[in-house]
């Protein structure tokens, strides 16, 4: 690179390769572009549950309105669909329409609801305007969702004969997806 | 000096061995967690250590708070658990893991030393020791050149101030630095060492 | 119209960047004044053409103009006139058309002020810069259009995010924020700039260093204020939680802090001149990573922009950066050959390189752990956090061990000192970190670090006070002046040095007030109904009532706390949770009453006011007050050691000290 030449000056000097540079600036360049690269495209916020093919939490709730607890142990044998909701949950209006269908469709399969820090005078008034065909529980201290990992709502778990859990599914549900996963849960019953 | 740094590396480096000690996990039983291995609490005991283990539990629905720190009602309810499994006798490592047989290890805002888990504690400490052993060269090499220096027949001629030495005042001095820069070829006004070693 | 104005002047910003990079690279190679010229115009065309976008993104912002694509992002009719213009910093797109305005500012100032000045190193310090402009103009001429055309624009808009419009510090964090991180590609360019020259001479570091205060000041400021807006917005007690973009703020801040330190060896001793470069270019390409890290989605923070399609492109010109960077380091910080030595015995020398490490320590130990996550994905493809309570475990020993080092540096001589001198250096402040750590114990101080701290604490303390009083005394007694007088010539005479201790002091303050808040601390919940009381410490306080506040952009449910403290009532505090249209969890907003001593904190977790019942989290956090307070201090001392070489004042050269008695007069 030019400079003004001074009559006398030190020439300047040729630039040479500094190894140690070199590596030291590939050992932080090259790992940290690699990891960043790798994750691109992943969301932070969707967490997979570590409970997929565990048995799932056993719990014993009541069910909205009153009435003897249900426990999810009394329904072994059968498979299990079990959806988190509420009624302040705008996707939970959405897909209330294709469980509700679905628990007719499929009579060999229970569905439950487990209702997700909510009320249960409005949980009752949102039923009897909506309808249901199955029943809906109350979880009033949050202990069974803290159990099943809730993150949010709607989340729905399908739970096979045997108690272990098939799938989590996040979001709202349409009747294809609750059929193929009805399907994977009836294959693993006993 | 050398004393100093040995000093400041063992502080630095007591708490990621201490972690190391306490904090080392297994992973979360597919089973149940087991039957209380500790007394149950009760009272301000109870409190604190409520707070305590819901500092290191992430609470699920909010952004990077811990439950100890959330106003949300999950963590609330969460906080519950803690309390209760707590008074009923249950220790630190079996809640943590009942928490991450429901949520995974997402929930523990202190990473378990499992697996590759181990670099993000030690790392900081190897660190340390390799910054620590870079400093010392640094200070070795320059001790070395200064030596060399003394004994360099082509230092800057004697009989000259030393090249730090200016006037204060500011056009005497630039006028100093120009004359050099003209009579010796120094730029700025500043004699170039003889060594090709980068600082 | 608007639309194709404000696309239009980024177009233009965008050709002005290019070509003036590639006039400021070829000038460079080959100086012509010609060539300087034309890469200084196309620089102020840079800065104009950008500065003239957030002009009519501002009007656009104000008139409500929804038929601009970010306006009808976060645009509304319903909110305060203060929130439509700062809801140019609030989102993705207009966050970057103010990158762009920051920065444009800054290459304009750096331009002009050197514009006969260093003629071999500035047009290639231009090329850079406008390199990186260049790069944002791409940005806001693509992948984050700010100005798109909307087919068929709404009446209304959405508005920003709520938590946005709760609290007035939005109106200056973001402004501060960005010009620390933006400021920082000044000083790239001039280490870039001295690399491909091939000399880092006396005169040069002088706008190096200069220009990495400036953003520093406001960056220090920005950190603090986020730490702020933290404590007094979001509710939950604290103010830092080290949250991946919290980190992100705060990794160059860390190397910019060594590289001002290392600075002032290279003007001192003409030694570390490449380990300065190389400092200079990382806190950049951490501003960078910064960035990425906040509007790429691939992070997990409170604080991220939604993931967009930016993420990729800011990843290809990180990696464009990084590469460029350490082939450039390669091949020419050989070039960068040091003028002097260091002192290798006991001295200050030393305690330098000392001090360098742990900043580099702590820098690398943040990004480790918030890069952590992502790595153990890859690695084991689980998910996995590294939260507050692994960060805190590791920052408190390197903390504690920077407030000794900071203390101990200053007390030794610059040259080699006898173990005689080291003695009676440190031992006097020795007497005083023990007083500290003395009335720390009296004051019921159990936790080892917080005592350590105070320690520590007293120990530089003393070593501060008398560093800046030393010259002062030595005036009083060579020239026989008086306190006042021999200070205010002191300080004339040495006003970087001055400012430099007036940092340490605050930095000092800074982080024993911070030891002390983090441990010492009360706190309690409880839920009260209407006339109810709590106490805790020494404060009672009684729930009044609650009442319903309604204001165009939210409804609140507000509540009436009466405090007394030791008995004696001391006002009314008013917490408040506030119900957004757009969120369906309400946010709370905290009523903290601050006192020199501890703060009073109060945060509303449920409310009812038909059912007169309140749930409160009340905590009492001592010396909070004093966080603020201490970086104000660092900043103030920042403008006085940046003003005076700011005008070009007369050429302060370090004296080499003899060894016996420093004398400071003149120095940096």
């Amino acid at each position: 690179m030019a400079t003004t030449p001074v009559p006398g000056a030190a020439p300047v000097r040729a630039s040479r390769m500094n190894p140690w540079v070199l590596a030291a600036g590939l050992a932080v360049v090259v790992p940290l572009l690699a990891i960043l690269v790798l994750n691109l495209g992943r969301d932070p916020h969707s967490v997979r549950s570590p409970l997929i093919g565990r048995p799932a939490p056993a719990f014993s709730l009541p069910p909205v309105g009153g009435g003897a607890p249900i426990s999810l142990e009394s329904l072994r044998g059968r498979p299990v669909v079990i959806n988190f909701w509420a009624t302040w949950c705008v996707p939970c209006f959405e897909e209330h329409a294709a469980l509700t269908a679905a628990a007719r469709t499929f009579r060999e399969a229970q569905f439950l609801g487990v209702v997700y820090e909510d009320e249960e005078l409005k949980t009752q008034a949102f039923l009897a305007e909506r309808g249901s065909s199955y029943p809906s529980l109350m979880d009033a201290d949050g202990r069974t969702a803290i159990a099943f990992g809730v993150f949010g709502v709607p989340e729905t778990f399908f739970i096979d004969g045997s108690g272990r859990i098939v799938e989590k599914y996040v979001g709202p549900m349409d009747r294809r997806t609750i059929a193929e996963l009805i399907a994977r849960a009836k294959g693993g019953a006993p | 000096m050398k004393r100093l740094a040995f000093a400041l590396l063992v502080l630095v480096a007591l708490p990621p061995l201490a972690a190391a000690q306490v904090s080392r996990a297994p992973a979360a039983p597919a089973g149940g967690i087991g039957a209380p291995r500790s007394q149950p609490l009760s009272g301000a005991e109870l409190d604190a250590r409520t707070n305590d283990i819901g500092a290191l539990l992430r609470c699920p629905v909010c952004q990077g708070l811990s439950v100890a720190d959330s106003p949300s009602s999950m963590a609330r309810n969460m906080k519950t658990e803690v309390r209760d499994k707590l008074a009923a006798g249950y220790d630190q490592e079996q809640i943590l893991a009942s928490f991450e047989r429901s949520y995974g290890e997402f929930v523990r805002l202190d990473p378990p030393m499992r697996g590759v888990n181990w670099l993000v504690w030690l790392g900081p400490l190897a660190g340390l020791v390799a910054g620590g052993a870079a400093v010392a060269w640094a200070l070795k090499r320059s001790s070395r050149n200064a030596a060399a220096e003394a004994t360099d027949p082509a230092s800057a001629p004697s009989d000259l101030p030393s090249r730090d030495t200016l006037p204060a005042d500011a056009r005497l001095a630039g006028a100093v630095r120009r004359a050099r820069e003209l009579a010796y070829g120094w730029p700025d006004g500043i004699p170039p060492k003889p060594r090709s070693s980068a600082s | 119209m608007i639309p194709a104005l404000g696309r239009t002047l980024i177009l233009l910003a965008l050709l002005a960047a290019s070509g003036g990079a590639l006039v400021g690279f070829a000038t460079g190679a080959r100086p012509t004044a010609l060539g300087w010229l034309w890469a200084r115009r196309l620089a102020y065309a840079f800065a104009a053409f950008m500065a003239l976008a957030n002009v009519v993104m501002e009007y656009a912002l104000l008139s409500h103009d929804f038929s601009v694509s970010y306006v009808a992002h976060v645009g509304s009719r319903s909110v305060p006139t203060w929130v439509s213009m700062v809801s140019l910093w609030s989102s993705l797109e207009g966050s970057i058309l103010f990158w762009g305005l920051v920065m444009g500012v800054y290459v304009a100032v750096a331009t002009w002020q050197n514009r006969d000045k260093h003629p071999e190193y500035m047009p290639y310090a231009v090329g850079v810069w406008l390199a990186c402009g260049a790069f944002f103009s791409f940005l806001l001429a693509g992948p984050a259009q700010p100005f798109a055309t909307v087919p068929s624009p709404a009446m209304d808009g959405p508005g920003p995010n709520a938590l946005l419009q709760n609290h007035y510090l939005m109106v200056i964090h973001p402004p501060f924020l960005y010009s620390g991180y933006v400021g920082m590609t000044i000083p790239f360019g001039l280490a870039c700039a001295a690399l491909l020259v091939g000399r880092l001479g006396h005169d040069f570091i002088r706008p190096l260093r200069n220009f990495l205060l400036l953003p520093w000041i406001f960056l220090t400021v920005a950190i603090v204020l986020g730490g702020w807006w933290a404590y007094e917005v979001l509710g939950w007690g604290g103010y830092w939680a080290w949250d991946p973009v919290e980190n992100a703020s705060f990794l160059p801040w860390l190397t910019a802090t060594a590289a001002l330190h290392s600075a002032l060896l290279v003007e001192r001793k003409g030694v570390l001149k490449g380990w300065t470069v190389t400092l200079v270019i990382g806190t950049y390409l951490l501003t960078i990573l910064g960035t990425f890290m906040t509007r790429s989605g691939v992070f997990n923070s409170v604080h991220s922009f939604t993931q967009s399609a930016i993420g990729p492109t800011i990843l290809l010109f990180l990696a464009a950066a990084l590469i460029f960077s350490v082939v450039l380091l390669t091949l020419r910080v050989d070039t960068l050959v040091p003028d002097g030595t260091l002192e290798t015995g006991p001295s200050r020398d030393a305690v330098f390189l000392v001090q360098n490490l742990l900043f580099v320590l702590f820098t690398f130990t943040v990004l480790l752990g918030t890069v952590f996550p992502l790595v153990v994905e890859a690695a084991r493809g689980v998910q996995m956090s590294v939260g507050r309570p692994y960060f805190d475990r590791m920052s408190v020993p390197i903390g504690v061990a920077l407030l000794f080092v900071m203390g101990v540096g200053p007390a030794l001589p610059w040259g080699r000192a006898t173990g005689q001198q080291v003695r009676s250096a440190l031992l006097p402040p020795l007497l005083t970190a023990a007083a500290f750590a003395i009335v720390g114990l009296a004051l019921e101080v159990r936790n080892s670090w917080t005592l350590l701290a105070l320690f520590f604490g007293g120990f530089t303390a003393q070593v501060t006070i008398s560093e800046i009083l030393l010259p002062v005394r030595q005036r009083m007694r060579a020239h026989g002046e008086g306190f006042l007088e021999a200070f205010g010539q002191a300080r004339r005479r040495g006003q970087r040095r001055f400012g430099a201790y007036i940092v340490h002091a605050g930095a000092l303050l800074a982080i024993v007030a911070i030891g002390v808040s983090s441990t010492m601390g009360t706190s309690k919940e409880i839920q009260l109904r209407q006339g109810e009381s709590t106490t805790l410490g020494a404060y009672a306080l009684t729930f009044v009532n609650a009442e319903r506040v309604s204001e165009p952009h939210r409804q609140s449910a507000r509540a009436r706390m009466d405090i007394s403290k030791n008995g004696r009532p001391i006002g009314s505090l008013y917490p408040s949770m506030n119900q957004y249209e757009s969120q369906r969890e309400p946010i709370g907003t905290p009523a903290v009453r601050t006192s020199l001593t501890e703060d009073l904190y109060l945060s509303i977790h449920n409310i009812d006011v038909d059912a007169r019942s309140v749930g409160l989290l009340v905590l009492v956090n001592p010396m909070v007050g004093w966080i603020w307070i201490a970086t104000a201090i660092m900043a103030l001392g920042g403008l006085v050691a940046l003003v005076p070489s700011w005008r070009g004042a007369s050429v302060s050269v370090a004296a080499r000290e003899p060894i016996v008695a420093a004398s400071p007069e003149g120095s940096g």
